[in-house]
């Protein structure tokens, strides 16, 4: 089983900031597991650890137990032996070789037969749907092509592992959307172990069997994309994950921190001397007159509504949840944004009432980690 | 999930890792070995010629009154204060500020006003006159010295006299010798840059500032006074002081013309110095080069720094943008075709017929003849006995030229490219920055004080390194040195456009080094190394400030065999071989442009 393994991971340059501390993950063979992170949290650092183009400073990887970096035993596997494949964020292929050139260009290095050679770049291209492009330079195609042209090189040397930076964030949205599912189809058809790093929730949720999200060069959680999503181990993968983000609301004196307070003491006292914040998702929020009995309640005004034809995009501003009738301005409690799938018949400046049931409140320390509200059935990947 | 202190990996490991890592990727260890040569060969010559700045030469022990070898500041003293320092310094000092002054003012009207007209106006022409006038650039900036000796030299000196003169017309000595010849000269030969950088910059102002004034009720020429100007300013002083740190280092013009009435600019005295087996005085005045040209580049960086504050580039409102001249039109294009005639078909014209005329200025069908050129023997030339083309003295020169600034010229490709390579791999580690600097070191020093430092470091064996001088590896060497940084410049951002995940993509394919070197590197970068090599070896054939003063008569070059010829004032030859030097290096520049779609101003490193 050629699992990935980080273990005890770092790895800063110079004197600055490490771009990454004591990463330790397992990307399990067979797997879509995506790294996930905003710009600069070192993800792509990780990937290009893996593939063997950064030295770590400290730590140790392996592949299914063989030993490519060990800082600590001074192993070092130079990345053209680590039967890899990477496909870079600019694609990087080679400008001054045809398309069926560069696909051939690692059969060539491993020395392979012509006859077989061409056999394999032709498998390679058709798979990529690319193969009408063989006697093509690369600057003949669109990135799209360009990035299927990439995708074939790669797995023409058949490699153990296939990484991938950011391979969509220089296409259209169209293309994006057409690439996405063939990056899905092609893991499902080939059972390639797939690393992959975005910035981008969306994709990391619309396409990975597992997660793994960064901050700052610090692992924050490692799991399935829905369990990211549900149970957001802290504050920083909460307010990540999802979009529009989640709705963060400290347990100050503001006019919604009040007011959640007051419905934790009703509910989970127990819990309440250890929350600092609570989240709330936008698709949590519902606009409701009537519903359970231990929904937190909130009256609020409506400050814009934002159709985006699916869904309608809300921003309110708490004012009173007990009293009804109280018109007190509104002072200085933050605006949530609430995301609603029916027409909100409603206008700037309306009153209306919000719910959101109590499974739906993710509770937060001081530390911003998850306080447990009920005993989860973790999903452990 | 927050960070927990791990025990860290001890140094014996963290040091086998990265033994083991360097031995895989031999990019750190080739910049290592680059950046220990390149040291040696840049910051040791400085070295040396501050130390000989303070230390008695041999021949000095009885003047300095001490030992040789021992610490002195006689030297200082002699040529900051002594009865001779008028002479040595301060005179050549005022002269060279004077002369730069000057040259700037003829470079900023004549090569600003030429911009104005090809990339803002319609003037009729454009794309001959946007090529036409960079020509003087490319011919040996001494080719108008004597061009114009050829014209207004007098019977003061010696050799032949100009053609006014033998038309009849006296030329007085300010007109024909010093400041005004000297200013004129260099102006001719330095306004290009101007006009390049200048040139560059208006086309790439965003017309929609300019639009926007308008809009608002300004009209045209308060736009140019109030928003072009001011914005122009920054490349502006930067053309300038460019221009003003190139005359520092000038040798041929002020030689030619300026010896004759004992008119000395730094260059020449530095040069007589060191002629003169004065290497103390040498060195200080070397010193005191290369500190105002450090000065002058530090002022530089200074404004481009702030320049990026301007930010005059536009998307699409930099589009070309002509104001039409109307009535102005056709005189406007005359003046321009003007500065073409007089910067370089006069010259070229007037260096051709004296190469081919018995007394100047005499156009009679008796008076022309080719002997200069092919004549078996010439009577009264006892030093060049012979027609230029014949005998084996210019082939030997040009042998010399070619297979000199040939070899360096490719050191300097490969180099260039190599130092590139280093840098983007190494990106953001110490060795990068450190390779960056040395390499861009050279440019600070002007030319011909990084000759004289040559001298001081290779004159005597020291160590393992035997006495370079007198040999062509020397002259190889210099050349490279000085050309560094603009090859090494290239070279970065050549690579740094590539980038490295091609290579990276090679190495995850399975590639080894010298494969992905040989397969993905050189094929990509061939363009760059080809322009990386043609353009010192367009700018070195027509070197003659650097080259000067380390060849003896065995190691003569094309340029140093012109000016030799000049000493003996045998001026039809000089003209000759100095017009053989301007065919070929424009020729080489021409085809270089051509193959390598490179611009000169590129090459400028402005």
């Amino acid at each position: 089983m050629p699992d990935i393994t980080l273990t005890d991971v770092s790895k800063s340059y110079g004197t600055g900031p490490a771009a990454v501390t004591d990463l330790n993950l397992t990307v399990p063979d067979g797997s879509f597991t995506c790294l996930l992170g905003p710009s600069g949290c070192g993800k792509t650092t990780t990937l290009r650890m893996i593939a063997g183009l950064e030295h770590p400073t400290a730590g140790a990887i392996s592949v299914g137990g063989r030993v490519l970096d060990s800082v600590e035993r001074g192993v070092f596997v130079p990345p053209e032996r680590r039967e890899m494949g990477l496909v870079f964020q600019n694609y990087a292929l080679w400008p001054h070789l045809t398309v069926a050139r560069n696909v051939e260009f690692g059969l060539r290095v491993r020395r392979m037969p012509a006859r077989k050679r061409a056999e394999r770049v032709r498998q390679a291209l058709t798979a990529m749907q690319i193969d009408w492009a063989a006697d093509r330079y690369p600057a003949q195609l669109s990135g799209g092509q360009q990035q299927r042209v990439s995708l074939a090189r790669m797995l023409a040397v058949d490699p153990k592992v296939l990484l991938l930076d950011e391979p969509l964030s220089n296409l259209d949205a169209q293309l994006r959307l057409e690439m996405r599912a063939e990056l899905k189809r092609l893991h499902a058809e080939t059972g390639q172990t797939i690393v992959f790093v975005t910035h981008d929730q969306l994709e990391a949720m619309t396409m990975a069997t597992h997660v793994a999200v960064l901050n700052k060069g610090v692992l924050q959680q490692l799991a399935a994309p829905m369990e990211v999503y549900r149970r957001p181990a802290n504050r920083f993968v909460g307010g990540f994950v999802g979009s529009p983000p989640m709705n963060l609301i400290e347990l100050g004196d503001t006019r919604s921190g009040t007011e959640v307070r007051r419905q934790l003491d009703r509910l989970r006292p127990e819990l309440l001397p250890r929350v600092a914040a609570v989240g709330v998702r936008p698709e949590a929020i519902r606009i409701a007159e009537s519903g359970p009995a231990d929904d937190w309640v909130f009256e609020a005004s409506v400050g814009a509504v934002l159709p985006t034809g699916s869904s309608w995009t809300v921003s309110v501003t708490p004012t009173s949840g007990t009293d009804p009738s109280a018109s007190a301005p509104v002072d200085g409690g933050p605006e949530l944004y609430l995301v609603s799938y029916q027409d909100v018949a409603a206008t700037t400046g309306a009153r209306v009432r919000c719910r959101v049931s109590a499974d739906d409140l993710h509770l937060f320390d001081d530390d911003g980690a998850r306080i447990a509200t009920a005993p989860a059935p973790a999903v452990a990947p | 999930m927050t960070a927990v202190a791990q025990p860290r990996a001890s140094a014996w490991g963290r040091l086998r890792y990265r033994l083991s890592v360097w031995r895989r990727e031999p990019t750190v260890l080739l910049g290592a070995v680059l950046v220990l040569i390149l040291l040696y060969l840049v910051v040791a010559p400085l070295i040396a010629v501050l130390s000989d700045a303070g230390q008695v030469q041999y021949g000095d022990e009885e003047k300095a009154g001490a030992a040789a070898g021992s610490v002195t500041s006689f030297y200082l003293w002699r040529v900051f204060r002594s009865p001779v320092s008028q002479l040595l310094f301060w005179e050549p000092l005022v002269h060279t500020i004077t002369v730069a002054i000057g040259v700037t003012l003829v470079a900023f009207v004549v090569g600003g006003s030429m911009a104005w007209l090809v990339s803002r106006t319609n003037v009729a022409c454009r794309g001959f006159l946007s090529t036409a006038l960079v020509v003087p650039y490319m011919l040996p900036s001494w080719t108008f010295a004597l061009a114009w000796l050829s014209l207004f030299k007098n019977d003061r000196a010696g050799g032949q006299i100009g053609i006014l003169e033998a038309w009849g017309v006296h030329t007085p000595d300010w007109l024909a010798y010093g400041a005004v010849p000297i200013t004129i000269c260099l102006g001719l030969h330095y306004y290009p840059f101007v006009f390049l950088l200048f040139g560059n910059a208006l086309r790439r102002i965003d017309s929609q500032l300019e639009d926007s004034a308008r809009i608002l009720g300004a009209g045209r020429f308060t736009v140019l006074r109030r928003v072009t100007l001011p914005l122009m300013l920054p490349a502006l002083s930067s053309a300038i002081l460019l221009v003003f740190g190139r005359i520092l280092g000038t040798f041929g013009t002020p030689y030619v013309l300026g010896l004759p009435v004992n008119y000395t600019l730094l260059s020449t005295s530095l040069f007589s110095a060191v002629r003169n087996h004065q290497q103390g005085v040498a060195s200080v005045v070397t010193g005191v080069i290369v500190l105002i040209g450090v000065a002058v580049v530090l002022i530089d960086t200074r404004l481009v720094r702030e320049q990026t504050r301007f930010v005059t580039v536009g998307g699409k409102g930099a589009m070309d943008r002509r104001s039409p001249l109307g009535r102005m039109r056709w005189p406007a294009t005359g003046l321009g075709l003007g500065v073409f005639v007089v910067a370089v078909v006069v010259p070229v014209l007037v260096l051709a017929l004296t190469t081919v005329t018995r007394t100047p200025g005499v156009f009679r069908r008796g008076n022309f003849t080719l002997k200069y050129w092919i004549a078996e023997h010439l009577d009264g030339a006892p030093g060049f006995p012979h027609g230029v083309l014949r005998g084996g003295d210019l082939y030997t020169a040009a042998f010399n030229s070619l297979r000199i600034v040939g070899i360096a010229a490719l050191v300097c490709g490969v180099l260039g490219l190599l130092v590139g390579y280093v840098v983007v791999r190494t990106g953001g580690s110490r060795l990068s920055g450190v390779l960056r600097q040395v390499t861009f070191l050279p440019y600070l020093v002007p030319g011909i004080a990084f000759a004289a430092a040559f001298l001081s470091l290779f004159a005597v064996r020291r160590g393992p390194i035997p006495a370079l001088y007198g040999s062509l590896a020397l002259l190889v060497i210099v050349l490279i040195v000085t050309h560094l940084p603009y090859s090494s410049r290239s070279g970065i951002s050549a690579m740094m456009q590539l980038g490295r995940e091609p290579e990276e993509a090679a190495q995850v394919c399975g590639a080894g080094w010298l494969y992905r070197v040989r397969r993905v590197i050189l094929p990509i970068q061939k363009g760059p190394l080809v322009a990386g090599v043609l353009l010192p070896f367009v700018s070195g054939l027509k070197e003659l400030s650097i080259v000067i003063m380390l060849t003896t008569t065995g190691t003569q070059l094309l340029t140093t065999l012109s000016i030799n010829l000049v000493d003996f004032a045998y001026s039809q030859m000089a003209n000759a071989v100095v017009l053989v030097i301007a065919v070929v290096s424009f020729l080489a520049t021409y085809l270089t442009q051509r193959l390598s779609r490179t611009s000169l101003a590129s090459g400028l490193g402005g």
